[in-house]
Protein backbone atom coordinates (compact mmCIF):
# COMPACT_ATOMS: atom_id res chain seq x y z
CA UNK A 1 0.00 0.00 0.00
CA UNK A 2 2.66 2.31 0.85
CA UNK A 3 4.54 1.60 -2.39
CA UNK A 4 1.24 2.85 -3.99
CA UNK A 5 0.30 5.62 -1.83
CA UNK A 6 3.58 7.50 -1.39
CA UNK A 7 4.46 7.82 -4.97
CA UNK A 8 0.71 8.44 -5.76
CA UNK A 9 1.15 11.52 -4.12
CA UNK A 10 4.03 12.68 -4.78
CA UNK A 11 3.27 11.96 -8.88
CA UNK A 12 0.37 14.05 -7.93
CA UNK A 13 2.43 16.86 -6.40
CA UNK A 14 4.36 17.13 -9.75
CA UNK A 15 1.61 16.15 -12.60
CA UNK A 16 -0.63 19.60 -10.40
CA UNK A 17 2.17 21.84 -10.92
CA UNK A 18 3.16 20.57 -14.66
CA UNK A 19 -0.38 19.70 -15.49
CA UNK A 20 -2.10 23.34 -14.40
CA UNK A 21 0.76 25.39 -14.75
CA UNK A 22 1.06 24.29 -17.96
CA UNK A 23 -2.46 25.31 -18.56
CA UNK A 24 -2.15 28.55 -17.57
CA UNK A 25 0.91 29.59 -19.81
CA UNK A 26 -1.15 27.92 -22.50
CA UNK A 27 -3.98 30.05 -22.04
CA UNK A 28 -1.50 32.96 -21.44
CA UNK A 29 0.85 32.96 -24.30
CA UNK A 30 -1.45 31.14 -26.79
CA UNK A 31 -5.16 31.79 -25.88
CA UNK A 32 -6.64 31.51 -29.55
CA UNK A 33 -6.03 27.98 -28.67
CA UNK A 34 -8.47 28.00 -26.14
CA UNK A 35 -11.17 30.11 -27.53
CA UNK A 36 -13.72 27.00 -28.43
CA UNK A 37 -13.78 26.19 -24.57
CA UNK A 38 -16.28 29.18 -24.53
CA UNK A 39 -18.95 25.87 -25.33
CA UNK A 40 -21.98 25.34 -23.08
CA UNK A 41 -20.49 21.91 -23.62
CA UNK A 42 -18.51 22.83 -20.62
CA UNK A 43 -19.13 23.60 -16.78
CA UNK A 44 -19.46 27.41 -16.00
CA UNK A 45 -19.97 27.35 -12.23
CA UNK A 46 -17.54 27.09 -9.85
CA UNK A 47 -18.86 24.32 -8.04
CA UNK A 48 -17.01 21.45 -9.91
CA UNK A 49 -13.14 23.70 -9.39
CA UNK A 50 -12.64 21.73 -6.77
CA UNK A 51 -13.30 18.25 -9.20
CA UNK A 52 -11.05 19.82 -11.69
CA UNK A 53 -8.06 20.39 -9.93
CA UNK A 54 -8.35 16.72 -8.27
CA UNK A 55 -7.49 15.55 -11.59
CA UNK A 56 -3.88 15.57 -11.00
CA UNK A 57 -4.08 13.43 -7.78
CA UNK A 58 -7.00 11.09 -9.47
CA UNK A 59 -4.93 9.93 -12.42
CA UNK A 60 -1.42 9.86 -10.62
CA UNK A 61 -3.07 7.28 -7.42
CA UNK A 62 -4.76 5.19 -10.31
CA UNK A 63 -1.80 4.71 -12.21
CA UNK A 64 0.67 4.26 -9.30
CA UNK A 65 -1.79 1.35 -8.28
CA UNK A 66 -1.60 -0.30 -12.43
CA UNK A 67 2.12 0.69 -12.20
CA UNK A 68 2.53 -1.49 -8.33
CA UNK A 69 0.56 -4.46 -10.69
CA UNK A 70 2.37 -4.52 -13.83
CA UNK A 71 5.42 -2.75 -13.33
CA UNK A 72 7.21 -6.00 -13.73
CA UNK A 73 6.44 -5.78 -17.78
CA UNK A 74 8.22 -2.58 -18.34
CA UNK A 75 11.92 -3.66 -18.59
CA UNK A 76 15.24 -1.16 -19.01
CA UNK A 77 16.58 2.23 -18.70
CA UNK A 78 13.91 4.31 -16.32
CA UNK A 79 13.32 6.56 -19.47
CA UNK A 80 11.83 3.33 -21.49
CA UNK A 81 10.24 2.26 -18.68
CA UNK A 82 8.32 5.90 -18.35
CA UNK A 83 7.53 6.21 -21.88
CA UNK A 84 6.35 2.87 -22.78
CA UNK A 85 4.40 3.30 -19.40
CA UNK A 86 2.71 6.56 -21.30
CA UNK A 87 2.24 4.92 -24.29
CA UNK A 88 0.29 1.48 -22.87
CA UNK A 89 -1.91 4.04 -20.95
CA UNK A 90 -2.05 6.00 -24.12
CA UNK A 91 -3.05 2.91 -26.14
CA UNK A 92 -5.52 1.39 -23.55
CA UNK A 93 -7.08 3.98 -21.62
CA UNK A 94 -6.29 7.53 -23.86
CA UNK A 95 -7.50 6.31 -27.23
CA UNK A 96 -10.66 4.69 -26.63
CA UNK A 97 -12.24 7.54 -24.42
CA UNK A 98 -11.04 10.31 -26.73
CA UNK A 99 -12.73 8.25 -29.96
CA UNK A 100 -15.71 7.96 -28.45
CA UNK A 101 -15.63 11.78 -27.08
CA UNK A 102 -14.64 12.91 -30.48
CA UNK A 103 -17.47 11.17 -32.49
CA UNK A 104 -20.43 11.64 -29.69
CA UNK A 105 -19.64 15.62 -28.69
CA UNK A 106 -19.28 18.48 -30.44
CA UNK A 107 -15.94 19.39 -29.80
CA UNK A 108 -13.10 19.87 -32.44
CA UNK A 109 -10.38 17.46 -33.50
CA UNK A 110 -7.49 19.81 -32.25
CA UNK A 111 -9.12 19.40 -28.94
CA UNK A 112 -9.49 15.65 -28.85
CA UNK A 113 -5.39 15.84 -29.86
CA UNK A 114 -4.62 18.04 -27.29
CA UNK A 115 -6.27 16.19 -24.55
CA UNK A 116 -4.87 13.10 -26.11
CA UNK A 117 -1.42 14.16 -25.93
CA UNK A 118 -1.84 15.75 -22.58
CA UNK A 119 -2.36 12.58 -21.13
CA UNK A 120 0.38 10.77 -22.73
CA UNK A 121 2.58 13.17 -21.03
CA UNK A 122 1.09 13.08 -17.86
CA UNK A 123 1.46 8.99 -17.87
CA UNK A 124 4.70 9.20 -18.75
CA UNK A 125 5.83 11.74 -16.13
CA UNK A 126 3.86 9.33 -13.95
CA UNK A 127 5.93 6.37 -14.94
CA UNK A 128 9.30 7.97 -15.31
CA UNK A 129 8.45 9.07 -11.46
CA UNK A 130 7.46 5.64 -10.62
CA UNK A 131 10.26 3.73 -12.38
CA UNK A 132 12.31 5.52 -9.69
CA UNK A 133 10.25 6.01 -6.80
CA UNK A 134 8.45 2.36 -7.27
CA UNK A 135 11.16 -0.13 -9.24
CA UNK B 1 -85.66 70.82 -14.47
CA UNK B 2 -83.75 68.51 -16.42
CA UNK B 3 -82.02 70.68 -18.65
CA UNK B 4 -81.13 72.60 -15.54
CA UNK B 5 -79.09 70.20 -14.09
CA UNK B 6 -77.55 69.50 -17.48
CA UNK B 7 -76.36 72.99 -17.00
CA UNK B 8 -75.22 72.49 -13.51
CA UNK B 9 -73.08 69.74 -14.19
CA UNK B 10 -71.66 71.40 -17.32
CA UNK B 11 -71.06 74.32 -15.39
CA UNK B 12 -69.45 73.06 -12.34
CA UNK B 13 -68.44 69.25 -13.38
CA UNK B 14 -66.52 68.97 -16.79
CA UNK B 15 -65.33 72.64 -17.42
CA UNK B 16 -63.01 72.22 -14.41
CA UNK B 17 -62.31 68.96 -15.32
CA UNK B 18 -61.07 70.37 -18.83
CA UNK B 19 -59.30 72.98 -16.67
CA UNK B 20 -57.30 70.54 -14.44
CA UNK B 21 -55.93 68.69 -17.37
CA UNK B 22 -55.17 71.13 -19.52
CA UNK B 23 -52.95 72.93 -17.37
CA UNK B 24 -50.78 69.78 -15.98
CA UNK B 25 -50.98 67.22 -18.60
CA UNK B 26 -48.29 67.51 -21.89
CA UNK B 27 -48.66 66.71 -24.81
CA UNK B 28 -47.19 63.57 -25.73
CA UNK B 29 -45.20 63.28 -28.89
CA UNK B 30 -45.47 59.46 -30.28
CA UNK B 31 -42.14 57.85 -31.80
CA UNK B 32 -42.59 54.81 -33.57
CA UNK B 33 -40.08 52.22 -34.05
CA UNK B 34 -39.04 51.36 -37.26
CA UNK B 35 -37.14 48.69 -38.69
CA UNK B 36 -33.12 47.57 -38.02
CA UNK B 37 -33.34 48.76 -34.07
CA UNK B 38 -30.86 46.40 -32.52
CA UNK B 39 -28.97 45.50 -29.45
CA UNK B 40 -25.43 45.08 -29.49
CA UNK B 41 -23.50 43.59 -26.35
CA UNK B 42 -19.68 43.85 -26.06
CA UNK B 43 -17.67 41.98 -23.39
CA UNK B 44 -14.48 40.42 -23.10
CA UNK B 45 -12.58 37.22 -21.43
CA UNK B 46 -9.21 36.42 -20.49
CA UNK B 47 -8.58 34.99 -23.85
CA UNK B 48 -10.51 36.79 -26.45
CA UNK B 49 -13.42 40.08 -26.58
CA UNK B 50 -16.70 39.16 -28.15
CA UNK B 51 -19.49 40.85 -29.69
CA UNK B 52 -22.95 39.76 -29.40
CA UNK B 53 -26.13 41.22 -30.92
CA UNK B 54 -29.52 40.97 -31.34
CA UNK B 55 -29.09 42.05 -35.17
CA UNK B 56 -33.28 43.20 -35.87
CA UNK B 57 -35.91 44.34 -33.89
CA UNK B 58 -38.99 45.11 -35.89
CA UNK B 59 -41.72 45.04 -33.67
CA UNK B 60 -43.95 48.68 -34.05
CA UNK B 61 -43.46 49.52 -30.77
CA UNK B 62 -43.99 53.19 -29.96
CA UNK B 63 -41.90 55.31 -27.33
CA UNK B 64 -44.47 58.14 -26.15
CA UNK B 65 -42.89 61.25 -24.47
CA UNK B 66 -44.73 63.80 -22.16
CA UNK B 67 -43.24 67.22 -23.43
CA UNK B 68 -43.71 70.25 -20.86
CA UNK B 69 -40.64 72.67 -21.19
CA UNK B 70 -37.87 72.86 -23.72
CA UNK B 71 -35.09 71.75 -21.71
CA UNK B 72 -36.18 70.20 -19.23
CA UNK B 73 -36.49 66.15 -18.37
CA UNK B 74 -38.97 64.38 -20.37
CA UNK B 75 -41.23 61.67 -19.02
CA UNK B 76 -41.26 58.18 -21.49
CA UNK B 77 -42.76 55.24 -21.94
CA UNK B 78 -42.36 52.83 -23.89
CA UNK B 79 -40.24 49.56 -24.04
CA UNK B 80 -38.53 46.75 -26.77
CA UNK B 81 -38.62 43.29 -25.55
CA UNK B 82 -35.88 41.66 -27.37
CA UNK B 83 -35.47 37.21 -27.80
CA UNK B 84 -32.18 35.83 -26.62
CA UNK B 85 -32.56 33.24 -28.30
CA UNK B 86 -31.83 35.82 -31.16
CA UNK B 87 -28.38 37.23 -29.89
CA UNK B 88 -25.75 36.24 -32.56
CA UNK B 89 -21.94 36.12 -31.41
CA UNK B 90 -20.45 35.38 -34.74
CA UNK B 91 -19.70 32.08 -33.57
CA UNK B 92 -22.28 29.74 -33.33
CA UNK B 93 -20.58 27.95 -29.77
CA UNK B 94 -20.25 31.12 -27.91
CA UNK B 95 -23.55 32.36 -28.73
CA UNK B 96 -24.92 29.44 -27.23
CA UNK B 97 -22.90 29.96 -24.23
CA UNK B 98 -24.56 33.22 -23.79
CA UNK B 99 -27.49 32.18 -24.47
CA UNK B 100 -26.89 29.31 -21.99
CA UNK B 101 -25.67 32.04 -19.17
CA UNK B 102 -28.56 34.38 -19.76
CA UNK B 103 -30.86 31.33 -18.99
CA UNK B 104 -32.68 31.62 -22.56
CA UNK B 105 -35.15 28.55 -21.41
CA UNK B 106 -36.39 30.23 -18.41
CA UNK B 107 -36.00 34.14 -18.81
CA UNK B 108 -36.47 34.16 -23.04
CA UNK B 109 -36.55 37.85 -22.93
CA UNK B 110 -34.29 41.18 -22.26
CA UNK B 111 -37.17 43.93 -21.90
CA UNK B 112 -35.78 47.62 -21.74
CA UNK B 113 -38.23 50.16 -20.79
CA UNK B 114 -37.89 53.91 -21.13
CA UNK B 115 -38.62 55.91 -18.66
CA UNK B 116 -37.25 59.51 -19.33
CA UNK B 117 -34.57 61.67 -20.79
CA UNK B 118 -33.34 64.65 -19.34
CA UNK B 119 -34.81 66.99 -22.06
CA UNK B 120 -36.14 66.40 -25.60
CA UNK B 121 -33.90 66.07 -28.83
CA UNK B 122 -33.34 69.56 -29.78
CA UNK B 123 -35.28 69.49 -33.16
CA UNK B 124 -32.96 72.06 -34.80
CA UNK B 125 -29.72 70.10 -34.33
CA UNK B 126 -28.91 67.41 -36.77
CA UNK B 127 -26.77 65.88 -33.92
CA UNK B 128 -27.73 65.84 -29.82
CA UNK B 129 -26.11 64.11 -26.89
CA UNK B 130 -28.45 63.69 -23.88
CA UNK B 131 -28.94 61.64 -21.28
CA UNK B 132 -32.07 58.96 -20.09
CA UNK B 133 -33.28 56.35 -17.65
CA UNK B 134 -34.06 52.93 -18.44
CA UNK B 135 -34.37 49.90 -16.92
CA UNK B 136 -33.50 46.74 -18.48
CA UNK B 137 -34.90 43.34 -17.06
CA UNK B 138 -32.57 40.29 -17.57
CA UNK B 139 -32.64 37.12 -16.29
CA UNK B 140 -35.59 37.95 -14.40
CA UNK B 141 -33.63 41.04 -12.60
CA UNK B 142 -34.87 44.49 -13.20
CA UNK B 143 -32.44 47.26 -12.69
CA UNK B 144 -32.29 51.14 -13.63
CA UNK B 145 -29.84 52.64 -15.39
CA UNK B 146 -28.77 55.95 -16.57
CA UNK B 147 -28.12 55.99 -20.87
CA UNK B 148 -26.20 58.04 -22.44
CA UNK B 149 -27.89 58.85 -25.88
CA UNK B 150 -26.83 60.41 -28.93
CA UNK B 151 -29.49 61.46 -31.03
CA UNK B 152 -29.35 61.88 -34.92
CA UNK B 153 -31.93 63.85 -37.14
CA UNK B 154 -32.61 62.19 -40.43
CA UNK B 155 -35.22 63.20 -43.29
CA UNK B 156 -38.94 62.81 -43.09
CA UNK B 157 -39.40 63.08 -39.26
CA UNK B 158 -37.04 59.84 -38.77
CA UNK B 159 -33.93 59.94 -36.40
CA UNK B 160 -31.67 57.37 -34.33
CA UNK B 161 -30.88 57.07 -31.20
CA UNK B 162 -28.00 55.03 -29.99
CA UNK B 163 -27.74 54.24 -26.20
CA UNK B 164 -24.70 52.73 -24.59
CA UNK B 165 -24.20 51.99 -21.21
CA UNK B 166 -22.22 49.79 -19.26
CA UNK B 167 -23.51 46.88 -16.86
CA UNK B 168 -22.15 43.77 -15.25
CA UNK B 169 -23.24 40.44 -15.48
CA UNK B 170 -23.99 40.39 -10.99
CA UNK B 171 -26.09 43.05 -11.19
CA UNK B 172 -28.47 40.81 -12.66
CA UNK B 173 -27.50 37.70 -10.31
CA UNK B 174 -25.66 36.41 -13.64
CA UNK B 175 -22.36 34.66 -12.79
CA UNK B 176 -19.59 35.24 -15.44
CA UNK B 177 -18.70 32.32 -17.27
CA UNK B 178 -15.67 30.39 -16.67
CA UNK B 179 -14.35 27.47 -17.71
CA UNK B 180 -11.39 24.67 -16.80
CA UNK B 181 -12.10 25.88 -13.00
CA UNK B 182 -11.44 29.33 -14.03
CA UNK B 183 -8.77 29.38 -15.86
CA UNK B 184 -10.56 31.16 -18.87
CA UNK B 185 -12.72 34.15 -17.18
CA UNK B 186 -15.40 36.46 -18.64
CA UNK B 187 -15.13 39.60 -17.42
CA UNK B 188 -17.92 41.01 -15.20
CA UNK B 189 -18.85 44.11 -17.31
CA UNK B 190 -20.38 44.73 -20.72
CA UNK B 191 -21.29 47.33 -22.74
CA UNK B 192 -24.16 47.44 -23.96
CA UNK B 193 -25.89 49.59 -27.20
CA UNK B 194 -29.24 49.84 -28.58
CA UNK B 195 -29.73 51.46 -31.52
CA UNK B 196 -33.36 52.65 -32.20
CA UNK B 197 -34.34 54.25 -35.44
CA UNK B 198 -37.75 55.96 -35.26
CA UNK B 199 -40.03 57.89 -36.83
CA UNK B 200 -41.61 61.10 -35.45
CA UNK B 201 -45.79 60.53 -35.66
CA UNK B 202 -47.10 64.05 -34.52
Amino acid sequence: MKKIVLPGLISGVVLFILSYGGLYLGIRFFPGLFMDYNNPLFNSESNRDGFFYMHAFVISFALSWFWDRFKGLFHGHFIFRGLEFGFVYAIVALLPVMWITFSAMDITLFMVLSWFIYGFVQAVVAGLLFSKLNP
Amino acid sequence: MLRLKILLLIAFGIFPAFGFVGSNMAYPIKWVLTNECTLKVNGSTNINKFSCVIPEYTKPDTLIFYKEQKNEPVKMSGSMALDVQNFDCHNPVMTSDLRKTLKVKIYPKIIIRFLSLNRYPDPNKKTDLIKGMVTIELAGTIRRYEVDYKYTAKENDNLNLIGTRQVKFSDFNINPPRKLGGMIKTDDELNVEFILNARILN
